[in-house]
């Protein structure tokens, strides 16, 4: 291959892997932000075993810094024109795509094992909520929390509390749903405590809060995947490029 | 004739209005639209208002509630016994199997509900004191079943002045168990399709261009051309002058056999070229 195009074929993957760095220490920042769960809906995925989600962050934390330093190495590899430092690094990169793409693939599954619909999300509510073990307390503290910031009750609305046997009613038969449910004054005193018992429409709320829960955890779920399978398409042209490189080396 | 059904309509229309004005002669479910009216286990009835319109001082309005099977029952042991109706069934023991299946509570003194104070909104929940221990107190009903009201006018001795008459079957609503609630996969997102595929397809992809790119790199290697280059020749001696110092070569063309000397073994390469 002539010497020129040898050289502007070294530029491209010089440039691509540059991109690629910058798209891996990204991908890292997002699983970051991910793994660190600022919505705190991490118990809901916890209590049900089913917490792929977050285990796809990690591993995307992992190979987002790994894509990071490889292309560094590459960036130099391809600079020195050296065959066995490309072998190296298609190698290395290779074995973290496959990382990637599991941590990709994991958490679009997850989630919809989670969020598919309301089921799992109002069953471990009905379950857990006011139970007394540690992933009862961890549901009840997640609930009132998600129920007072987004002003919902249950998981598709209050009426989940009166048609479903729950823990809640076991426990407390006069109290119908939780007192987070009630709407409340600036003070955080109830509004109107005997109306919100009996079901005054306006003194509870009244949309359920699947959708918000959805919402987050799919979210979650998008910056994992989506992110990460944008991250995969720019390597993998990156790596038939750098393939292309070493075929065409001395 | 003409005036007669007028007359007809009129006091029609004036029995519907008055009936209108006051409330049935039976317990009715509140007309509010909470959301617990009917739940498992409490009912939300509208208050007595202008159930009993007689006069009696110190009078006081039950509530008999219990399951719509023990109607009977209940009326058959108030006509017969003489004893206290209050404490005919106590709530503790009031569902037990073989029990009475009926209690009686309390709702308020007769003057608390005059007619000219009827409003729909005021209402009165069966069940709010939970599960309590009172001989008369306001205690939740047996889960998911059919339940009926009266009210009673008690006085202050304690004995039956009037009873309205009873409500009808309300069903209490049957609590769903949690485990029918099917929580598996429900279906699969088409995000979740798009990158499982192409994920997979990328990656065969790449492992294929991989052992391509092996394989082209390693055959290149074994038989290609060997491309041989000529270094410079080392020859022992070498003659640039046709002439040594016998010839004069623009003299005389007698020392053609002077030839010889211009190729003897001495002057031609010893090793050849040198192979790369």
């Amino acid at each position: 291959m002539a010497a020129g195009a040898l050289t502007c074929l070294m530029f491209v993957v010089v440039a691509l892997n540059a991109i690629a760095a910058a798209a891996g220490l990204a991908l890292f920042a997002v699983a970051i932000w991910v793994a660190v769960d600022g919505y705190k809906l991490y118990p809901i995925s916890g209590v049900s075993g089913k917490d792929d989600i977050f285990a796809g962050a990690w591993i995307a934390i992992f190979t987002g810094f790994a894509f990071f330093l490889t292309c560094i190495f590459g960036i130099f590899a391809a600079l020195k024109r050296s065959r066995p430092l490309m072998l190296v690094y298609l190698i290395v990169m290779f074995i973290i795509f496959l990382f990637e793409c599991a941590s990709a693939i994991t958490a679009a599954t997850n989630r919809d094992y989670l969020v598919g619909n309301s089921h799992l999300v109002k069953k471990q509510m009905l379950e857990y909520y006011g139970q007394d073990t540690i992933q009862g307390k961890q549901i009840t503290q997640t609930w009132n929390r998600v129920m007072e910031q987004v002003e919902c009750c249950g998981a598709d609305g209050p009426q989940d509390w009166i048609l479903y046997n729950s823990t809640l009613k076991q426990m407390n038969p006069t109290y119908n749903w939780p007192l987070s449910c009630c709407k409340r004054r600036s003070t955080f005193e109830l509004q109107d405590p005997e109306g919100c018992k009996v079901g005054l429409t306006s003194t509870l709320f009244t949309k359920g809060c699947f959708n918000y829960i959805e919402s987050v955890l799919s979210r979650y779920t998008w910056a994992v995947s989506w992110y990460g399978f944008s991250v995969l398409m720019l390597v993998f042209f990156t790596l038939v490029i750098a393939m292309l490189y070493y075929m065409y080396l001395e | 004739m003409k005036t007669n059904t007028v007359i007809r309509l009129m006091s029609l229309m004036s029995i519907w209005m008055w009936t209108g004005e006051g409330q049935a002669f039976h317990p009715v479910l509140t007309s509010n639209a909470f959301l617990a009216n009917v739940t498992s286990n409490t009912v939300i009835l509208k208050q007595p208002y202008c159930v009993f319109n007689q006069p009696c001082p110190g009078c006081e309005i039950w509530l008999v509630a219990g399951l719509c099977s023990a109607n009977g029952k209940f009326d058959a042991l108030v006509n017969n016994s003489t004893t206290n109706i209050l404490s005919l069934s106590p709530y503790p023991t009031a569902f037990n199997p073989s029990s009475q299946n009926f209690f009686l509570t309390r709702v308020g003194l007769l003057s608390d509900f005059p007619c000219n104070q009827f409003s729909n909104g005021p209402y009165f929940v069966v069940g709010a004191d939970g599960i309590c221990s009172g001989v008369n107190c306001n205690g939740v009903l047996p889960d998911g079943s059919t339940v009926c009201f009266k009210y009673l006018l008690i006085d202050a001795n304690r004995t039956l002045v009037n009873s309205s008459n009873w409500s009808g079957n309300i069903t209490l609503t049957k609590l769903i168990p949690l485990h029918t609630i099917y929580d598996g996969l429900s279906a699969r997102s088409g995000a979740m399709v798009v990158i499982t595929t192409i994920l997979c397809v990328a990656v065969a992809l790449l492992l294929l261009l991989f052992l391509i790119m092996l394989c082209v790199t390693c055959c290149a290697k074994k038989d290609g051309k060997q491309i041989s280059v000529m270094n410079s020749i080392r020859i022992p001696r070498y003659d640039t002058h046709n002439l040594k110092e016998r010839v004069h070569p623009y003299d005389n063309p007698a020392y053609q056999s002077d030839l010889k000397n211009y190729s003897t073994s001495s002057t031609l390469p010893k090793d050849g070229a040198r192979k790369l």
